[in-house]
């Protein structure tokens, strides 16, 4: 890594010191391990298809609290609370706890570290380059504790708005537990202003028996972002994790996320659509990870590249020796507009069980031109007819959201993305 | 309504309609009949303005208007239905919201407010219920797990909801046994009127015993060769094309 980044990150992390209560070894830890290794390259496997000039140049500073407020984007829908980070800071003046407070427990991540000094173990340090600056630089997040039996029916709603943050990164760290049988929906969003900011995210999950956790994420971060996020989940016994991510912002945007089923019939999906216009690269890991039998996972992810825009989709299911009767799907199509539109699939199973059900199936093609003449000879304009078929092509990558509301809104942004092509 | 002038039609560089002239007036039913590679379905993708097929000479006059200077789908907000011999499968979109989407389209074309939710499904299940189409059914996705029976009637579906004034059906009876093709037939005969037209192309006669048209054209490599009254499709029958012409 470059003298001067590796300098100015470690300088960062110095004004860190004693902010968070039990993390400066931890700090300290990861900053040695990213010194080490440095950051993520072209030939770091899982980082081969991503555009990493931005993470080359000049340290990124840390975002400062702007003078104003920002405006705050209408929910999507109902929601039970509105949590609102600025810059990567938690601002509570702006955010609406609604009766939520009173169900479960909802605190920035300093206050609960206060509280579980014993808890800072249990911070994913990360494994490479990105992960561990987070770690390394963490100053916010918020921490959603849900009780046992408690069910939420309405999404928690976390936005998280950038503004006036040009070369300036936000490290944020979620933490969300669900006690046994308990049930929560977050919908995380990402918007900021045009400038070349830098959203670095970590979420931890533990899903533990019988819960259930629904995770949406939509994510319109400005034109010149780059947006890099990582979920890692445990799911315990008859847990249920569901995640459906949107990707429609960023110069660079970059979504992961880490399941691991651990214990008998614990469940995952994990879908999505990123849509890729010209000059934006979208790209998706997932990699979930099947310990204990009868346990279930499906991923449903489509990609729209539009001329010069590139997606990937690298998908890792690994099944353990004793993990017997395991079905896990996978299926994963993307769409290319022109020759100069980019779509990268890389499926790959680990299978060390000998009794499982395992399917994967990874297509890139282009718009089926005989179903546009089929809608454009009963009157349909081209332009709406091509937008019928991408929206029927991403609405499977999008089924499983729960919330109509929602899910509606991501169709009008899918929808809104084909009207905004220049070329149609 | 409809005049066809001197056509020549290209695909792929290849000739395959070589002067073709044709005349449809309002409230007539025309059959074209010829065997496969005479170009029937050349001529009916042309009309309906699909890529690929290049008009190297002639005109085609939709009430006067160039229809070879409009889109697809301005073509049919002037008034045109092509039903398709081979109807496209189109999954995650519904045949509601296809329709729908369609009518708003021919409706938008010509100046016209959309069409209100409750008006369309009052229309629509009107239209679909005589053609023995259930609501189940306008549910599902475009053609997705049909019959070959079950897509042709959908064609005559969305014929009648669109209720076009010029019907271009490209072999809308291939492959259908006598209870669907007595379905289509029914179909086709619901848009007869005295300002509508129909062009059947098909090799078949069988269809035109329920669908009894006025003209019956005979079209060998790309030229129509006879034109005559009903009796002309029985006689095809019996004496084949090579007779015949």
């Amino acid at each position: 890594m470059l003298e001067d980044v590796k300098d100015g990150y470690e300088a960062q992390a110095k004004s860190l010191q004693g902010m968070l209560p039990g993390t400066d070894d931890l700090r300290k830890k990861a900053l040695e391990e990213l010194a080490a290794i440095g950051m993520p390259t072209a030939r770091t496997e899982d980082w081969r298809y991503s555009d990493l000039k931005a993470l080359k140049g000049g340290a990124f500073a840390m975002a400062r609290t702007p003078k104003e407020n920002p405006d705050i984007p209408a929910a999507l829908g109902d929601v039970s609370a509105r949590l609102v980070f600025v810059n990567g800071r938690y601002r509570e003046s702006l955010s609406d706890m609604g009766d939520l407070w009173q169900a479960a427990s909802i605190r920035p991540l300093a206050n609960h570290l206060m509280s579980n000094a014993d808890r800072v173990g249990e911070l994913v340090r990360g494994k490479d380059g990105v992960a561990l600056l987070n770690t390394a630089l963490l100053r916010d997040g918020i921490v959603l504790q849900i009780p046992s039996g408690v069910e939420i029916d309405d999404p928690v709603e976390i936005v998280h708005i950038m503004t006036n943050a040009d070369e300036k990164a936000a490290h944020m760290r979620h933490i969300v537990e669900l006690g046994e049988g308990a049930s929560l929906s977050i919908v995380e969003r990402f918007v900021g202003d045009a400038g070349a900011y830098w959203t670095n995210s970590v979420l931890q999950a533990r899903v533990t028996e019988s819960a259930t956790l629904t995770h949406t994420r939509v994510q319109e971060e400005g034109d010149g972002a780059l947006h890099t996020a990582k979920a890692y989940v445990n799911v315990g016994a008859e847990g249920r994790y569901h995640a459906t991510n949107l990707s429609l912002g960023g110069s660079v945007a970059r979504f992961e996320a880490h399941v691991r089923l651990l214990v008998d019939e614990a469940e995952a999906s994990v879908d999505g659509v990123a849509l890729a216009a010209t000059g934006q690269s979208h790209d998706t890991l997932t990699h979930v990870s099947h310990r204990m039998p009868h346990t279930n996972s499906d991923q449903v992810f489509r990609t729209v590249a539009d001329s010069r825009g590139k997606t990937s989709f690298q998908g890792k299911v690994t099944v353990d020796k004793d993990a017997q009767k395991v079905e896990a799907d996978q299926s994963f199509k993307a769409l290319v507009f022109d020759r100069t539109a980019e779509a990268n699939a890389k499926p790959e199973l680990e299978i060390f069980a000998d009794d499982v059900k395992c399917s994967h199936g990874a297509t890139v093609g282009e718009l089926d031109e005989k179903a546009v003449f089929y809608l454009t000879s009963r009157g349909i304009d081209p332009v709406t007819a091509r937008q019928m078929l991408v929206e029927a092509f991403t609405a499977e990558a999008i089924a499983r959201v729960p919330h109509d509301d929602v899910r509606a809104a991501m169709t009008d942004r899918i929808n809104a993305w084909m009207a905004a092509r220049k070329d149609t | 309504m409809l005049r066809i002038n001197d056509l020549h039609v290209s695909v792929a560089e290849k000739e395959i309609i070589k002067g073709l002239s044709l005349e449809i007036k309002a409230g007539e039913t025309h059959a074209i009949m010829g065997l496969n590679g005479a170009g029937k379905s050349t001529l009916a993708n042309t009309i309906a303005g699909r890529d690929d097929y290049e008009v190297t000479k002639g005109s085609v006059e939709f009430d006067g208007k160039d229809l070879l200077d409009l889109e697809p789908h301005e073509r049919v907000g002037e008034g045109l239905f092509l039903g398709f011999q081979y109807p496209v499968e189109i999954p995650g979109v519904s045949n509601l919201n296809f329709m729908r989407t369609a009518l708003n389209g021919i409706r938008k074309y010509r100046g016209e407010e959309e069409i209100s939710a409750a008006d369309f499904m009052k229309l629509v299940r009107e239209k679909a219920g005589s053609l023995g189409m259930d609501t189940e059914m306008l549910k599902r996705f475009v053609n997705v797990g049909f019959s070959g029976g079950e897509k042709k009637r959908n064609e005559m579906v969305q014929m009648a909801v669109l209720n076009p004034r010029l019907a271009v059906l490209d072999e809308t009876d291939s492959g259908l046994d006598i209870d669907a093709l007595k379905i289509v037939a029914d179909g086709i005969n619901a848009q007869r009127r005295d300002d509508t037209a129909v062009l059947l192309i098909t090799h078949y006669q069988r269809l035109l015993s329920y669908v009894q048209p006025d003209v019956v054209h005979v079209m060998i490599d790309g030229q129509i060769v006879k034109s005559g009254g009903k009796e002309l499709a029985l006689e095809l029958e019996e004496k084949g094309y090579a007779e015949v012409a």
